[in-house]
């Protein structure tokens, strides 16, 4: 009985032996940023567990819903019964985090040994540049970006002009699509910062050799208007100008610079006010002096409005990020297919 | 057409069966054991974790903790002889996605009375992936080494002690103050106590003896053996309380077992009774009235091991490796109101008194004591 025993339960499966010689041996994962994507999570999601299964044996996808509120979960959900060996898992947040957050909450759950991070789900690339970036990251990269090698929009091309310029470190950086990350990569920068305020500027100062890769960018199948659809959402674009801000004070030293502007401004303002007081003091027409009293009240106030307001705004964000929100919090984990 | 008499019918011939049939053997009643297997332990008795518990798996529910932990004594000195306690059972509690963090996991072993020693995390785990990590009192069993003591035991009661196997049960009725249970082959035993220890297969059992099933829900599990590399080979990894996995020893077999919340589930069924897409591939050998045995199915699911393992490594040092041997899958059923605080209470329900109809359900091995109270009262 016991030999029976033995026989029945200790039988071999060999993963060796599978017809998957051309495939990609790394563990993969993919985290997709969904924010009210209904029209077209559906469409960007097959398209790279396609390129996934295709290309690698063992990959996973790793859906971040961030409180969608049009039934994207739904589309996510339809689209994963279709998934072969790739298995996809939906993590819904509580509330809207935003892209950095959620994103980051996605990349915490995700196992592989490579991690795509999707910012958005407009396909605006050939599926091939997704494996053209995994390549490029072989060779030695830990961070690669997709970058669309078009003109930015004015108000991007502002931002980066102005973070390139108030920092001391030489970001480079542009408008991107997605990227893959090193296990390295993650490991590095989840020790630098508990929180992790906006993920591009970290990886770019991680010291891990990073590279940029162009694309010419194409018109997203079944899309009318090229990338239209990215970030229409109302909640999203005021998340992403709010986010610009925080950056530039936390990353660059613009509030910094300001306030020492204003001060260094007020300061010889008020040696010039001085020599004038006096020397009107001395030749004695002192009722005419409150003019130039107003005009060193209007000026020295304004600077100081200024400096508090910058300080303000320090103060805000150390809030934010030493007590607000230290973590995500997330409402489930939904296991779709494996 | 055979029609036996015995003091006790017990169904199933997995621990709590086998436990049940010795418990009242050493009583002096006779018993008959009927398995649908041609052994005994074939399902989840042998395909588990093997763990012993003491507790340390509950941090979200103190009563099932408490319980495990009453009892964990108790199964060492009973079963010793099967339990493996040469290893560190290191337990962590992971930074990310944890439901108890590392001084929830601290307050809650001083609550339950289980001793737990703090160690540092960076020496086991990668940075910061745990915030907490704990060495624990926690050992693991060798089902094959517990099997071989039952038969021994139950051995020595060959005139009371009946069992069948490859006994497939077609019906149950009620016949004044027995029950007779007869196969589709015409064989038949009555009693007046009737225990059903059939676990995954429980429904199925109370459906035709007409009560009311078990709400549960079913889970195809994988249960992976590796071979340990040198630095794992005396410690077992768990880590809480989420989406993880854990590492250790499998009873006294050498194999190492890997299991991962996420991964080990293969497919979940949510109704009363099991249904699966991979039964119509069975030709109607596992139905939903009939449950065969994953682990010998063809049908069986491919492998999680590439998940596992990826799960595995992104959180322990690279000097803990592994290596794939076997995968084992049973089916688990899940009792469904224990979904928000994880416990695994132990159930057993009484169907009507004399004669006596009464089913338990456990995840659990060392709560068998529970059986006690109504084995006696039978």
């Amino acid at each position: 009985m016991a030999e029976n025993f033995d026989k029945k339960s200790f039988d071999e499966k060999n993963f060796d032996k599978e017809k998957n010689f051309d495939k990609e041996k790394n563990f993969v994962s993919a985290v997709i940023y969904v924010h009210n994507a209904k029209e077209r999570i559906g469409a960007f999601l097959s398209r790279v567990r396609e390129v996934l299964e295709k290309n690698f044996e063992h990959a996973e996808i790793i859906c971040v819903n961030d409180a969608s509120d049009d039934g994207s979960a739904d589309a996510i959900r339809a689209c994963s019964r279709c998934a072969g060996n790739v298995g996809i898992t939906l993590v819904t947040m509580s509330f809207f985090h935003g892209l950095e957050l959620a994103m980051t909450a996605g990349v915490d759950l995700a196992i592989g040994d490579f991690v795509f991070e999707f910012d958005h789900a407009v396909m605006d690339y050939s599926p091939d540049t997704i494996m053209a970036v995994y390549r490029r990251a072989l060779e030695g990269y830990d961070v690669v970006s997709a970058s669309p090698d078009k003109k930015e929009k004015l108000s991007s091309r502002i931002f980066y002009r102005v973070f390139d310029r108030f920092s001391d470190y030489s970001y480079g950086m542009a408008t991107e699509s997605f990227r893959i990350l090193s296990r390295r990569a993650i490991n590095r920068v989840s020790s630098m910062n508990e929180t992790i305020l906006y993920r591009k500027a970290l990886y770019a100062h991680c010291g891990l050799p990073i590279d940029t890769q162009k694309y010419e960018p194409v018109r997203p199948e079944g899309e009318a208007g090229g990338s239209s659809g990215r970030a229409s959402d109302k909640r999203e674009r005021a998340y992403r100008s709010g986010l610009a801000v925080d950056s530039l004070i936390v990353f660059t030293k613009i509030g910094y610079r300001f306030s020492m502007m204003m001060t260094v401004g007020m300061m010889l303002i008020s040696i010039f006010v001085l020599g004038y007081t006096v020397i009107t003091y001395l030749t004695a027409h002192p009722v005419e002096g409150w003019t130039t009293t107003v005009l060193f009240l209007a000026v020295s106030f304004f600077g100081l409005f200024g400096i508090l307001t910058v300080i303000v705004k320090y103060l805000q964000l150390l809030i934010d990020m030493v007590f607000k929100r230290k973590h995500y919090s997330f409402e489930n984990i939904e296991k779709l297919t494996k | 057409m055979e029609r036996k008499r015995a003091d006790k019918i017990i169904i199933g011939a997995g621990l709590y069966g086998l436990y049940a049939a010795l418990f009242c053997c050493r009583r002096g009643e006779s018993v008959v054991v009927l398995e649908c297997e041609d052994a005994p332990f074939t399902r989840a008795t042998y395909i588990n974790q093997a763990r012993v518990h003491n507790g340390y798996h509950y941090p979200r529910s103190l009563s099932t903790a408490m319980k495990s932990a009453g009892y964990f004594r108790r199964f060492n000195e009973d079963y010793g002889f099967c339990v493996n306690r040469a290893f560190d059972q290191i337990y962590a509690t992971s930074s990310r996605y944890s439901w108890t963090d590392r001084a929830q996991f601290k307050a809650f072993c001083r609550a339950a009375g289980i001793p737990c020693e703090e160690l540092v995390p960076g020496a086991y785990f990668k940075d910061g992936l745990c915030d907490g990590a704990f060495r624990t009192t926690e050992y693991t069993y060798d089902a094959k080494m517990l099997l071989a003591f039952f038969m021994e035991e139950l051995g020595h009661f060959k005139n009371s002690c009946d069992i069948r196997y490859g006994f497939r049960i077609s019906d149950i009725r009620k016949d004044g103050r027995r029950y007779v249970v007869s196969s589709g082959d015409g064989q038949s035993f009555e009693a007046g106590f009737v225990l059903n220890a059939a676990y995954a297969g429980t429904n199925q059992i109370l459906a035709m003896a007409g009560f009311e099933p078990f709400k549960i829900k079913y889970e195809l599990c994988e249960i992976i053996l590796c071979d340990a590399g040198e630095a794992l080979r005396d410690v077992g990894f768990t880590v809480m309380d989420g989406p993880f996995f854990s590492i250790m020893p499998f009873g006294k077999t050498g194999f190492h077992s890997l299991t991962a919340v996420a991964f080990t589930p293969h497919t979940a069924c949510k109704g009363p009774v099991p249904v699966f897409p991979c039964q119509e591939k069975t030709g109607g050998r596992c139905s939903e009235t009939f449950l065969a045995n994953c682990n010998a199915c063809p049908e069986r699911p491919e492998s999680a091991y590439p998940y596992m393992s990826s799960l595995a490594h992104k959180y322990l040092l690279d000097k803990y490796n592994f290596s794939y041997r076997q995968s084992l899958y049973s089916m688990k059923p899940i009792l469904l109101s224990s979904e928000i605080d994880d416990s695994r209470p132990t159930v057993i329900r009484l169907f009507g008194k004399d004669p006596t109809f009464a089913a338990v359900l456990s995840g659990k091995i060392n709560t068998v004591y529970d059986l006690d109270e109504v084995l006696s009262d039978g």
